[in-house]
């Protein structure tokens, strides 16, 4: 078990170290001189030397890479050219809001995608299963955006059940989460429908229906236990599109989170901040699969035994 | 966009695995037994018989296709015709579909629109997907070393969120049309090439491959004949799964300001634009947006219907 | 497995810990930044950081911007105005009377006076005003105020002093001292210009040049405009608070020296979207909007809310350029051709409902110098087309419109209905679309496209159109205009140095019709109205003379 754990953890370096190298290159080769940028309309080119020169841009890549990956192992995503202000600093600021946001969201999206998709395996290919899963899925299938400013529209707008925009308490809360919920909502209904759907094939279904089992508690008792193991696994690997989707309904709702450092960073070409908020949201999902996997360890006893 | 690919290759895997972990890396321990018994005609039947609204979506689609194919001929208008006089009108037996703040058809532009978010849907696609499936199969039939750097690559496009950095080579290369095929692409590769990978693990223990080997068949031929064809199945799944979250990719592109560019409207750039007439002139940003829906509903009811016949782990009872 | 479950998750912690830098070894920099300041911050209470409200903002004023603002220090940012404007004092005031004439009125400094030869100003300050610290403010505050926007690390509006002696040498290097700035006593400073400038007293009105306290501004060092506590100026509110992406919050100088404010503090939220701003206002979360955002609603804006609506003037002028370097622009037929096949009021009105000028040269509506005078350029497509065919582009001829993709939707409208009207004298121009910073760049070296911008005044004065514009070769270029005519850039820079204000404005419209309406160097497009919409509760609220977005908050109340 340790040494299986010890594997996964020293799989999950090169991808870290290559995660940093990919958004590195790729921040600097963006045409133009990001001083020049950054300063606008009112130059002075003296001003512009003066500011490379002390952001050390004017270093060969190499240095400035080893430099970044030197500062970012002690926490230091350096300074954001906009804000002149510690990245690290900024982000953990923001992040709580992002973490907020994505765990109700969360809630939503597995009571939505759970709810969808047992009903949806017990009526199998029939109205009701046809008529769960098309809702499900209708939160994937319009853009975040629109999703975002109907139900706005709608809730917080005419009905005024909630407030338009913000982020200071749960009853602000609530909207942006359906959103990013809804989202998410369609993978979980999907798999947990596939899942259940096979499952009932099982002997061992059917064993507890020889028993005389009613079929609702068949399913609840039996089958859904063992459906939801893939589930769980999915939920940590949609911590990157819950990640995704934040960007777009932080937008609307104006929440201060992360997604809208990055949108922040890329309107202002603010690359220190980009580069900041995008390692940082990767690390993050990395360790997120990474303990995700080691939950399922614990939760599979199949594996569990075999380990 | 948030129903990124991850959820896909994440349902992909967790029944690809079966009761198996993820936890183990070796993802193709029980890769793909594919159905071989059925010939296509017969899973077409059964998927006609037995999912009527996948039936339909495949209907829709290719009517769409047709509609896209075809723009100038189903339009009513030329759709980058202005026409200030007539801006903002409400929908009429002339525009059916009001016009927009140029005084533009919105009905001849949602048609037009189909073809670039149609294009957007399918290249990204086809060039992330063809360039998965040979890496996946490279990786999975070579193994060792090219496995290993093929498949860390791969983990590390995985890992980001999609969105972001689809966002990150927006920034770095501009706005337009081709910086999205090619976003969108670099985007998700990745998540092709590990399903393929794992599928050729397990096949490539399979007899008639031992025997093709065996008997000197070139490995990129035995790859390509006998390995590839066998792939196909789940390839054809993810691949009509894959076409609407490129299309909604897009919107979101264009939502955050680095997606398509005017004048050719997309159908999201249409949405982002229509957006700001809501409250006053909401058919602008609700019509593009329902296009978009059924778009996105029918390639996944399709790709739902598809995988329920296709799919080895859901063949019928 | 218990045992072996927890070693795991202690060591992804500490892995997460490692990465993340929640250790606490990190943000040195800004801790220290923030301990510094707080020793120098006496009479106030400090202000909370991150999230959540310390302030009671009950009864404030709800505005709203759409990105938050990058620093308060006004030195350094040629945009985020609203919160210095407000935090801060100017040695004077522009103010612009209901007839529409402008004054330079007494702010920090009381009075002044100018040598007969326009070289010499001599500053008296204002008594017994004190920072947001308790400091008293003294002319050694201008001095270091002046000393700073030429010396500290990335500051950006020094052009607004760069009229006075010694300027250049100190912002180069080559002098440690402002040698034209001399402290006479503590309430009086003389400032001494390399040449005669009569826009000086206007240029120092901008927001750009507030006045910091030389103590509190040193002892905050890098954290000055980012930490709120130690960000003081004289100025009607102080800033007492700063969520980023969330909310700033001014809370009013009970000590203010022209009086203590009605309102007892500002809430400005940040909300990026615009209709989620629309909504808000409309539900009552907001209390002002700026509709320059929204110009989609301002027509249902304005049938529902009649009387909310409060229109400002703006002294900006918005420009469709031709660059002469490209071909066939430096043909000046093919350029009056081109200002004839723009049918400006329609854009006008399609784009803005008509809610505006359309202007004809280069000094905007409201302007001092605008000339109602000056010859129409008439909307003429068959006069275009026969010039055109006259200067040999009978079949017209291709050309690019520079699109920067940080443009509004409404500019990218303008582009495309430009490109629809000059498709009908046969100009086929292709929009191009340019990321901003190659955008800018491109234009900086002269050779970007045609684009259309809008150049708002700084100051009250024509020198701030002309001289920006068609200054001198390096400004016309800057521009990608790349105007030819040497001898009448001449002029304009010389202009500059006329004492008498009557002969200056007429040697400014002389060289504004000769360059626009003889050399057609541009096509002036249109001058904006700018509205707002306000709660039923607020009253009194002007918009700032020149027509930006940033608002004055002093002087509004709150009906209840």
């Amino acid at each position: 078990m340790l040494s299986k754990v010890l594997k996964r953890i020293a799989v999950s370096i090169p991808v870290l170290v290559g995660v940093v190298l990919v958004i590195f290159v790729m921040l600097r080769i963006v045409p133009g001189d990001p001083v020049t940028t950054m300063m606008g309309e009112h130059v002075n080119p003296a001003v512009i030397e003066k500011i490379s020169r002390e952001m050390g841009l004017d270093e060969p890549l190499y240095v400035q890479f080893f430099k970044y990956i030197a500062n970012a192992l002690r926490g230091d995503f350096g300074t954001s050219y906009r804000l002149n202000r510690n990245v690290t600093r900024i982000i953990l600021d923001s992040f709580p809001n992002t973490v907020k946001l994505s765990l109700l969201a969360a809630v939503v999206a597995w009571l939505i995608g759970i709810v969808a998709g047992i009903i949806a395996a017990i009526r199998q290919n029939r109205l009701l299963d046809r008529l769960f899963m098309g809702c499900a899925l209708m939160g994937v299938s319009m853009p975040v955006f629109m999703t975002a400013l109907v139900l706005q529209y709608l809730f917080a707008f005419k009905l005024k059940w909630f407030p338009v925009s913000g982020f200071d308490s749960l009853r602000a809360m609530i909207l942006p989460a359906i959103v990013l919920g809804w989202n998410s909502a369609g993978s979980i209904a999907r798999m947990t429908r596939s899942n259940l759907v096979e499952i009932m094939q099982n002997d061992f279904i059917r064993t507890a229906r020889a028993k005389g089992l009613r079929e609702h508690g068949v399913i609840i008792g039996h089958a859904l236990k063992n459906a939801m193991l893939p589930v769980v696994t999915m939920m940590a690997l949609q911590i990157s599109s819950m990640l995704s989707g934040a960007v777009l309904t932080e937008s609307v709702f104006g929440v201060p989170g992360i997604g809208r450092l990055a949108v922040n960073a890329i309107e202002t070409r603010d690359m220190p901040l980009l580069q900041g908020t995008v390692i940082f949201t990767t690390v993050l999902i990395i360790l997120g699969n990474l303990v995700a996997d080691l939950l399922y360890n614990v939760l599979d006893p199949r594996i569990r035994e075999g380990a | 966009m948030v129903n990124d690919r991850k959820d896909l290759l994440a349902e992909h895997e967790a029944l690809e695995t079966g009761r198996e972990s993820v936890f183990n890396m070796e993802y193709g321990d029980t890769a793909a037994q594919i159905g071989e018994a059925d010939t296509w005609q017969d899973k077409l039947r059964t998927l006609v018989r037995q999912n009527k609204l996948a039936a339909f979506s495949a209907v829709l689609i290719i009517l769409m296709i047709l509609i896209a194919v075809f723009a100038p001929v189903v339009a009513p208008y030329d759709h980058l015709k202005q026409s200030l006089t007539e801006r903002l009108s409400h929908p009429s037996m002339a525009h059916w579909l009001g016009t927009d703040e140029l005084g533009r058809d919105v009905l001849s532009r949602i048609i037009f629109g189909a073809r670039i978010s149609l294009t957007i849907g399918l290249v990204p696609t086809l060039i992330s997907m063809a360039i998965g499936t040979v890496l996946g199969l490279w990786a999975g039939f070579y193994g060792g070393k090219t496995d290993f750097v093929i498949m860390r690559l791969a983990d590390v496009m995985l890992a980001f969120p999609s969105l972001l950095l689809a966002m990150v080579v927006m920034y770095t290369m501009g706005g337009g049309l081709v910086n999205i095929f090619i976003a969108l692409s670099l985007v998700n590769w990745a998540s092709t090439a590990r399903i393929v990978r794992s599928q050729t693990l397990s096949l490539k223990e399979k007899e008639y491959v031992e025997a093709a080997r065996s008997i000197g068949v070139k490995k990129w031929t035995i790859m390509f004949r006998h390995i590839l064809p066998n792939c196909l199945p789940s390839l054809i799944v993810l691949f009509t799964l894959n076409i609407p979250s490129a299309i909604l990719s897009e919107a979101s592109l264009s939502f955050l300001g680095v997606g398509a560019q005017p004048p050719s409207a997309s159908w999201g750039l249409m949405v982002v634009r229509g957006k700001k007439y809501l409250f006053s002139e909401p058919w602008l940003s609700i019509a593009p947006s329902v296009a978009i829906m059924i778009v996105v509903l029918a390639f996944n009811f399709l790709g739902d219907g598809l995988r329920d016949v296709l799919d080895p782990y859901l063949k019928e009872q | 497995m218990k045992r072996s479950l927890s070693l795991v998750l202690a060591t992804s912690l500490a892995v997460s810990m490692a990465v993340t830098g929640c250790g606490g070894s990190s943000n040195s920099g800004s801790t220290a930044g923030g301990e510094t300041a707080s020793g120098t911050q006496q009479a106030q209470e400090p202000a909370a950081g991150g999230s959540g409200t310390s302030v009671d903002t009950t009864g404030f004023l709800n505005s709203v911007q759409f990105a938050d603002i990058q620093t308060a220090d006004v030195q350094k940012t040629s945009k985020d105005y609203e919160v210095p404007m407000n935090i801060y004092d100017r040695l004077v005031e522009i103010r612009v009377d209901e007839a529409g004439n402008s004054s330079i009125e007494p702010s920090l400094a009381e009075s002044w006076d100018v040598s007969d030869d326009g070289l010499e100003y001599t500053f008296h300050l204002r008594e017994g005003v004190k920072f947001h610290n308790g400091n008293d403010f003294t002319a050694e505050d201008v001095l270091y105020t002046f000393n700073r926007m030429l010396t500290a690390q990335g500051t950006v509006n020094s052009e607004f002093i760069d009229q006075i002696k010694g300027a250049s040498q100190l912002l180069e290097g080559s002098a440690t001292e402002l040698e034209g700035a001399e402290v006479i006593d503590d309430y009086t400073i003389k400032v001494t210009l390399k040449e005669p400038f009569a826009g000086f007293l206007a240029c120092i009105s901008a927001p750009g040049v507030s006045i910091y306290d030389s103590e509190a501004t040193e002892a905050a060092g890098d954290q000055f405009g980012l930490d709120p506590s130690v960000t003081v100026g004289t100025g009607p509110f102080r800033f007492a608070e700063w969520s980023y992406n969330d909310q700033l919050v001014l809370v009013r100088n009970e000590d203010y020296w022209g009086g203590q404010p009605t309102l007892p503090g500002v809430v400005v939220h940040i909300v990026p979207d615009t209709e989620t701003q629309t909504m808000m206002f409309e539900n009552g979360e907001l209390d002002i909007i700026d509709l320059d955002y929204v110009t989609d609603a301002i027509d249902r804006l304005q049938a529902t809310y009649p009387d909310q609506i409060v229109q400002g003037n703006r002294m900006g002028i918005t420009y469709l350029t031709m660059n002469q370097r490209i071909e066939p622009f430096q043909d000046v037929r093919v350029r009056k051709a081109f200002q004839m096949a723009i049918d400006r009021q329609t854009i006008l009105d399609a784009l803005y409902s008509g809610r505006g000028n359309v202007e004809h040269g280069i000094f905007p509506h409201g302007l001092i110098g605008f000339n109602e005078n000056l010859p129409a350029i008439q909307y003429d497509p068959e006069g275009a087309k026969a010039l055109l065919a006259e200067a040999g582009y009978g079949d017209g001829f291709t050309m690019e419109l520079a699109a920067d993709s940080s443009a509004s939707d409404t500019v990218t409208m303008a582009l495309e209905i430009i490109k629809d009207q000059l498709a009908e004298v046969g100009i086929t121009a292709e929009i191009k679309n340019y990321d901003e910073s190659t955008w800018l760049e491109t234009r900086k070296s002269g050779e970007l496209g045609s684009f259309l911008a809008t150049w708002t005044a700084d100051f009250n004065d024509p020198d701030n159109f002309i001289y920006t514009f068609f200054g001198n070769e390096e400004k016309t270029t800057l521009r990608s205009i790349n105007y030819g005519d040497t001898e009448a850039m001449g002029r304009v820079a010389s202009a500059r140095a006329i004492v008498d204000d009557d002969e200056r404005i007429a040697e400014y419209q002389a060289l504004e019709e000769k360059i626009i309406q003889e050399d057609a160097a541009w096509v002036p497009m249109y001058s904006r109205a700018h509205l707002f919409a306000v709660s039923t509760r607020v009253q009194n609220f002007v918009p700032v003379w020149s027509g930006i977005g940033d608002k004055f908050f002093n002087g509004i109340t709150l009906a209840e």
